[in-house]
């Protein structure tokens, strides 16, 4: 028997998948069906998985949820799709449709969400991951993941030689009017990852700005995206609540931006909720639409070359192409790579369930970058940093992979 | 059924990770872009990929000697159920085999195996200076295994022509797993039965085709398109019909009725002009801008003559994709409107064409449907599209009847049932009526012949 909340969930994919006539057009699009084309792994193969278990004919089990969980919600189908099919929302709608009713072995996400869900465990880890290994979530948090940061400290020495070292950056004078009053959303994976790219995130907003001080909770995607969605409301509201009282709420995490920006329409039918949530996220900004907008300039030009890998969730999931580009056509030379929308494979832990996939994605995405020639690829997100910075090491020093915050 | 002993055989062939018989990997072959319903699903028992012709042959050997049924695959982006594997067995996929062998710039002509995208074949020689014109709407993501074998069409016909009109040469794994060679490189070949011809558009049912030898024409140097808007679909296709008597050959001629352009407007989220009840989207190419301007302007007068409402010549290459873009996503963009969606793929001479729309129209009328019409206008091939909802009590009988009446017409006129998508398992109750007796009794001594067991591609075209 299917209760209310599956009903609802079979029924929110369904409307999506059903618009699907299975044409193919987003087969060459999908990353992961270019890795192993196999029809199950594409975005169509999916989305008639996800109808046949709306409309009978696949049973759920643990296997169909498999098949669902390989999706690096990346949108390049939905980009591509004549009719613009959401398959990113039906997955996610399905993925907890399955988790409910497979009361699903989704033990490892359940352990992310869990550090994610408090920030007292976010900020352990951030102080020291081997701890997190001591206490036996070494499975979560595998070795060699942690990315070996390139610091702005590094990048200025590098590049814009010894004369930038010597003091404090000059303000840049953003025009942000005195009344906006902004607040910076410190996403796990920049708390916990890079906390050197965040501190400069926080130094942009104080360049034009007294950003208030908040101490936000997990966005929540990582939640949403595997079947916790209680969890996710949960965390929505507790950051609703936080930045009540900003105008502004700056994300320098595409995927944090991208889930806050879409909060509303996860609390469309609660009518305490709904508004303020309609409110909160329409006060989400990306760090680099923020700084557009404020008419930031770089604090420095340095005599290097960037190229820009767009995150998934800041390109096709909000449209923000342009900012980055300019900015770091200010702070330098630019080269634009190949296919530089295309996902890297990080995709949240996508690179952790499924190392060897995402490590073939991401060498046609280095192959991108080297070509280009640059000296660092840029981009605005944690998650995709992770893959870049592996990218990097692979390379063998050819380029470095950073944050836009430190490099302009 | 097949033994888990012979599935151990296949894999021996393929290695395990490309045999596959997980039931929802299975689920994944068991559709193509057809209205075929999904369930009862057509399995398959295994998803073979092999990545050579050897192994296409040694699979082929093995499942004659069991009687195994055996479909052929590319993308599975057939619109009439040709890669489905009605009587399950294997689903034989050549996604893998995705190689351009030899591109023969002197001879113009190249050697592509059966996995390579028709797009990627296009971009390949045309970074040497040849055009390999057909483009069905897929090619994007289609294979030329699968183009070969549909002998699929596309919106250059009215020039180019179709597939079949550049396959010089195939290899084909026949039943048993002999491996033939047909055709070559000389243009002027009558050695024998032309059995390049016969295996083209044989829906995979008389072999297995591996690779193909594609001949290519030097690339048109300058390309434009030109949106011509009318009141009525009849004054488009007027229109059309004049610029063909004219002399004049666009390399493209689409129409779209008013159905298609409110799809277009409500998927774009534009407005659409209701005075518009049709547009036509023209490619023309050339020697150079001058000789493109010409043709525009030659058509502009007849368009003008044929009371066109808006005539424009895209300005930039940007607007010419987006209008192609249209163009090609239309079929998908109305499928997403209603429930139930019958596309099909009639053809006729192309003096007949404005006589077959207007014959649509009064189907639809007499059965109080929505029958949207768009297609290759220049060459008489049109796609309507019956917009229904199948779970309304009576409408599946209604749509029966409109279909027989739409084939009905389109024999009446000198027409036929497919141009360009097959007949697979969508058309075959209708083939006879087109094809005769004697006609369908002359394709079963074809088959007879080269697949004695019937296990290619069983249940298809009769």
């Amino acid at each position: 028997m299917r209760n209310d909340t599956d009903e609802k969930l079979l029924d929110a994919a369904r409307k999506i998948v059903s618009q699907c006539d299975r044409c193919g057009t987003c087969l060459p699009a999908c990353p992961l069906f270019d890795v192993n084309s196999v029809e199950a792994s594409s975005a169509r193969g999916k989305n008639v998985i996800a109808r046949a278990l709306a409309e009978g004919g696949i049973e759920p089990t643990p296997e169909a949820l498999a098949k669902v969980n390989f999706c690096l919600l990346c949108r390049s189908c939905v980009d591509i799709c004549p009719s613009k099919i959401a398959t990113d929302d039906a997955m996610i709608h399905i993925r907890q449709y399955l988790v409910n009713k497979t009361e699903a072995a989704n033990t490892r996400y359940k352990a992310i969400g869990g550090i994610l869900k408090s920030r007292g465990m976010v900020r352990l880890a951030a102080g020291s991951l081997s701890l997190l290994r001591k206490l036996g979530l070494n499975g979560v948090f595998p070795h060699g993941m942690v990315p070996e940061e390139y610091t702005r400290a590094h990048f200025l020495a590098a590049f814009a030689g010894p004369a930038a070292l010597a003091g404090q950056a000059p303000p840049s004078g953003a025009a942000v009017t005195a009344s906006t009053r902004v607040a910076y959303f410190e996403g796990c994976g920049m708390r916990m990852m890079f906390p050197e790219a965040a501190a400069e995130t926080l130094n942009l907003l104080k360049a034009g700005t007294k950003p208030l001080v908040k101490d936000n909770v997990c966005c929540g995607l990582p939640h949403l995206a595997h079947g916790l969605r209680g969890e996710f409301l949960e965390l929505a509201r507790k950051n609703i609540e936080i930045y009540e009282d900003a105008d502004a709420v700056v994300c320098d995490c595409a995927s944090c931006g991208g889930t806050l920006k879409h909060l509303a329409s996860y609390f469309a039918d609660d009518p305490q909720w709904k508004d303020r949530a309609a409110a909160f996220s329409r006060k989400v900004m990306d760090l680099t639409e923020y700084l557009a907008k404020a008419g930031y300039t770089p604090r420095q030009r340095v005599d290097a070359t960037f190229t820009y890998h767009d995150p998934c969730h800041l390109s096709r999931g909000q449209g923000i192409r342009k900012q980055p580009r300019d900015l770091l056509k200010a702070a330098g030379d630019f080269v634009e790579m190949k296919e530089a929308d295309l996902c890297c494979g990080g995709a949240g832990s996508f690179h952790m369930d499924y190392p060897g996939i995402a490590s073939k994605i991401l060498d046609r995405k280095m192959a991108s970058i080297e070509k280009t020639g640059a000296a660092i690829v840029v981009t605005g997100c944690p998650g995709c940093l992770i893959q870049l910075a592996k990218a990097a090491k692979a390379s063998g020093g050819r380029f470095k992979a950073m944050h836009i915050s430190q490099v302009i | 059924m097949m033994t888990d002993d012979l599935k151990k055989k296949i894999r021996d062939i393929v290695g395990a990770e490309n045999a596959l018989d997980a039931d929802l990997d299975r689920f994944g072959y068991s559709y193509d872009a057809s209205f075929v319903p999904l369930f009862p699903a057509n399995k398959p028992e295994l998803v073979v990929r092999p990545a050579t012709t050897q192994e296409v042959s040694k699979i082929m050997a093995v499942a004659h000697a069991h009687g195994i049924p055996v479909t052929p695959r590319g993308a599975a982006s057939g619109r009439t159920g040709g890669s489905i594997p009605l009587q399950g067995g294997i689903s034989m996929s050549l996604e893998r085999m995705t190689k351009i062998l030899e591109l023969d710039v002197n001879t113009m002509m190249v050697w592509a195996e059966a996995g390579v995208r028709t797009i990627d074949l296009y971009n390949a020689c045309a970074a040497k200076g040849l055009f390999y014109p057909p483009d069905p709407a897929s090619w994007k993501f289609s294979t030329i295994g699968g183009n070969v074998a549909e002998n699929a069409g596309g919106m250059r016909a009215v020039k180019y022509g179709v597939t079949s009109n550049y396959v010089m040469g195939l290899e084909v794994v026949l039943a048993d797993g002999t491996v033939l060679l047909t055709g070559g490189k000389a243009i002027k070949n009558v050695t024998g039965y032309n059995l390049t011809s016969l295996f083209t558009g044989s829906e995979g049912t008389l072999g297995i085709i591996t690779k193909a030898l594609l001949r290519l024409i030097p690339m048109p140097k300058k390309r434009g398109t030109l949106q011509l808007m009318f009141r009525t679909l009849d004054d488009g296709c007027a229109t059309i019909h004049r610029i063909l008597q004219s002399g004049l050959l666009p390399a493209a001629a689409e129409i779209m009725d008013r159905f298609c352009l409110e799809a277009v407007a409500k998927h774009r989220k534009t407005q659409h002009d209701p005075a518009v009840g049709c547009c036509v989207i023209v490619e023309i190419d050339g020697e150079d801008d001058a000789a493109l301007d010409t043709q525009a302007r030659r058509m502009e007068a007849v368009a003008k003559e044929c009371g066109v409402y808006q005539f424009r010549v895209a300005q930039s290459q940007q607007e010419s994709d987006e209008l192609w873009a249209i163009r090609r996503g239309l079929s998908s963009a109305i499928a997403s409107l209603v429930p139930n969606r019958l596309g099909e793929d009639i053809s006729v001479p192309r003096d007949a064409f404005p006589e077959v729309v207007r014959r649509i129209g009064a189907i639809a009328e007499r059965h109080k449907l929505t029958i949207a019409v768009y297609g290759h206008a220049g060459d008489g091939n049109i796609h309507p599209s019956i917009l229904c909802d199948l779970s309304k009590p009576g409408e599946e009988e209604r749509v029966h009847r409109a279909v027989e009446e739409l084939f009905d017409a389109t024999l009446a006129v000198g027409g036929t049932l497919s141009g360009e998508h097959g007949i697979g398992i969508t058309k075959r109750p209708y083939i006879a009526k087109a094809l005769g007796e004697a006609g369908v009794k002359a394709l079963a001594a074809v088959k007879q012949a080269l697949d004695p067991k019937g296990i290619l591609n069983p249940g298809k075209i009769w």
